[in-house]
């Protein structure tokens, strides 16, 4: 009863298994007045194998060395004196060790100065658990009282051990809970059967404006959910706990939520109920989704864009080509008709007519290059942007200078988009800024991207969103770019257009 | 027979055309107007006895124009033109009162002449 009462002693404030083991070792052999004591366990990877978990040795030269060797050693069942209690599940004494043929230890025993042996199980409700053997200094005869005090000790540490180490394994899973929860991107808030916060991560705090400490024990529906939605909510949580289906748990779903200064945003939300005796807690995951929302409402906005800018330019092919090159060919086959029907009787007016028809032809043969140009500038594909853009300088009327321009083509995005910018600012300026006399542009290359310049020197004042920029906004953003306005009145004009152009 | 002509079409160009065409063969061009409200005032000034009009004109069209020239004047002759097939408009250029449709293309002393004769 003793032993029993000094094992339970040493072992209460032990930090773990490992630390109750070898506090229960030192009580043991000091109890006996032995020099040694070692615990074993099977080895988590091999459970027929048996390794040294603990020791304890008196500090003495002797059983300073046996105690290195048992460290190294691994047993399988029936083999020496652990391995013979783990396979019988029963104590053995052995009156001197060190004359014991058997044991692989004898040797070292003997050496060592260590005789009587005794060795017995460690059992827990699942069982045998591990085996603790003791060596004394003199050779000693059995004594069944003493094994019997030990049997018990080894029943109550089994229990204490298990005890530690579950709680070790639960306190390492709170650590490592804990650890998540601090990192988590998404918002976790835990609320208990009341409706009162019990948890509030660092990511909630974020979102949410509230510190974890102001957030604990306040109502989680006064807290994050809009007003208009408290109510449902509190009538689901008590639905739920009066034995109601679940509606809302474990799946995946958005609505609205609301921060600490009022302005209600998208979350995704999903809600489990975590499994703890006594009244459910819940666990909402929450992700503000305000980011994801309006990119696709930007991108939705830009592909309707996308599809009108180009219904907007079939139908402006279609009155280019029926105000002007169908015209001239429509005047062309009155000229030739007019011909035909007078070559006979009036030759020379027939002539004359003919002058016509050939001088209409050549002017819708002109009208139809431009417009060929406007939908896409064959120079632009044949020789790149250089030749393209000096193009456009050369037929601008207003006076265009192209002040730099980078060597060798880029991809043909990049290229076409630069074109049009600089095609749509050189129409702007023509169309909407009253005296200007020079527009500069500049073409760059530098860290990886294209930088298109162009600048202006009328009024300034021009509206961003107006005239194609937008379109060309567009058509920048699907590239990755950024187009830029800049037009203070009274200032000129700048367009600064930037496009990615990994080389 | 009736030889006095209004020109209706917003293209200047096509206006030229057409008075050259009709001039060389005797018609008399009384006049020419760029639009609906143009029209109407010229119709009621130069009182001719044949007017053309292009469909596609800016504001009023020129199938309106053909109908409030009808209300106003049933005696004018209205011929209505456009660049596009006579398939798509033969049959609104008749009923806004016009007594034919011609494509522009086709215009000519003859054409004209048999659209308006008898």
């Amino acid at each position: 009863m003793r032993m029993e009462q000094a094992v339970a002693r040493a072992v209460a404030g032990a930090t773990d298994a490992g630390d109750a083991y070898t506090r229960a070792l030192q009580a043991i052999a000091e109890a006996l007045e032995w020099p040694l004591a070692a615990a074993w366990e099977p080895n988590a990877h091999d459970p027929d194998e048996l390794g040294c978990v603990a020791i304890w040795a008196a500090d003495e030269e002797g059983p300073r060395a046996f105690a290195d060797l048992t460290r190294t050693l691994s047993l399988r069942p029936g083999e020496g004196l652990p391995g013979r209690v783990w396979r019988s599940g029963r104590p053995v004494w052995i009156t001197d060790a060190a004359l014991d043929a058997h044991l692989p230890r004898q040797r070292a025993a003997a050496t060592s100065g260590l005789h009587a042996a005794v060795a017995f199980p460690v059992r827990s409700e699942r069982g045998l658990v591990g085996v603790i053997e003791i060596f004394g200094a003199q050779q000693r005869e059995p004594d069944a009282a003493l094994v019997a005090a030990l049997e018990v000790a080894g029943a109550h540490l089994g229990q204490l051990v298990e005890r530690r180490r579950a709680e070790g394994s639960r306190h390492a899973s709170e650590q490592r809970y804990r650890a998540t929860l601090q990192a988590a991107l998404d918002c976790v808030v835990t609320m208990d059967h009341r409706g009162r916060v019990v948890e509030f991560n660092p990511a909630a705090e974020r979102t949410f404006g509230y510190r974890s400490e102001d957030a604990i024990g306040r109502e989680m529906a006064e807290l994050i959910v809009p007003p208009d939605l408290r109510e449902s909510h509190r009538r689901g949580l008590a639905r739920y706990l009066a034995g109601g289906a679940p509606r809302v748990l474990d799946q995946r779903f958005e609505i609205e939520a609301v921060r600490a200064d009022g302005t209600r945003f998208p979350v995704e939300l999903a809600i489990t109920r975590i499994d703890v005796p006594g009244p459910p807690l819940f666990t909402g995951y929450l992700r503000d989704i305000t980011e994801r929302r309006r990119a696709e409402t930007e991108l939705r906005e830009s592909r309707a864009r996308v599809v009108e800018a180009g219904d907007a330019a079939r139908r402006r092919i279609e009155r280019d080509l029926h105000d002007g090159a169908q015209q001239q060919l429509v005047s062309v086959a009155i000229s030739l008709r007019a011909a035909r029907d007078r070559i006979a009787d009036d030759p020379i007016g027939a002539s004359a007519l003919l002058d016509d028809a050939i001088e209409d032809l050549a002017e819708g043969l002109a009208e139809l290059r431009e417009l060929a140009r406007g939908i896409h500038p064959v120079v632009l594909m044949e020789g790149g942007l250089e030749p393209a853009v000096r193009g456009l300088v050369r037929r601008s009327s207003v006076p265009a200078r192209l002040l730099s321009a980078p060597a060798g083509r880029l991809p043909h995005a990049v290229e076409s988009a630069a074109y049009f910018v600089v095609a749509e600012a050189l129409t702007n300026v023509t169309r909407h800024a009253a005296g200007a006399t020079l527009v500069e542009i500049a073409l760059t290359r530098a860290n990886g991207r294209l930088v298109v310049e162009v600048r202006d020197d009328a009024g300034g004042g021009a509206d961003p969103e107006g005239g194609g920029l937008r379109g060309l906004a567009d058509r920048i953003a699907a590239l990755d770019g950024t187009l830029d306005v800049h037009s203070p009145v009274g200032g000129g004009t700048t367009i600064h257009a930037e496009l990615p152009c990994a080389s | 027979m009736a030889r006095r002509v209004l020109i209706v079409d917003d293209h200047a160009r096509f206006r030229r055309i057409a008075r050259r065409a009709l001039e060389r063969d005797g018609w008399t061009i009384v006049g020419e107007a760029s639009d609906g409200e143009e029209a109407l005032h010229a119709v009621r000034a130069l009182e001719p006895d044949v007017v053309v009009i292009d469909v596609g004109l800016p504001g009023m069209s020129g199938l309106q124009v053909a109908r409030r020239v009808r209300d106003e004047m049933p005696e004018l002759l209205v011929v209505v033109m456009s660049t596009r097939d006579s398939a798509d408009y033969h049959e609104l250029a008749v009923a806004s009162g016009a007594r034919g449709f011609l494509p522009k293309a086709e215009l000519s002393s003859a054409a004209l002449a048999a659209l308006v004769s008898d």
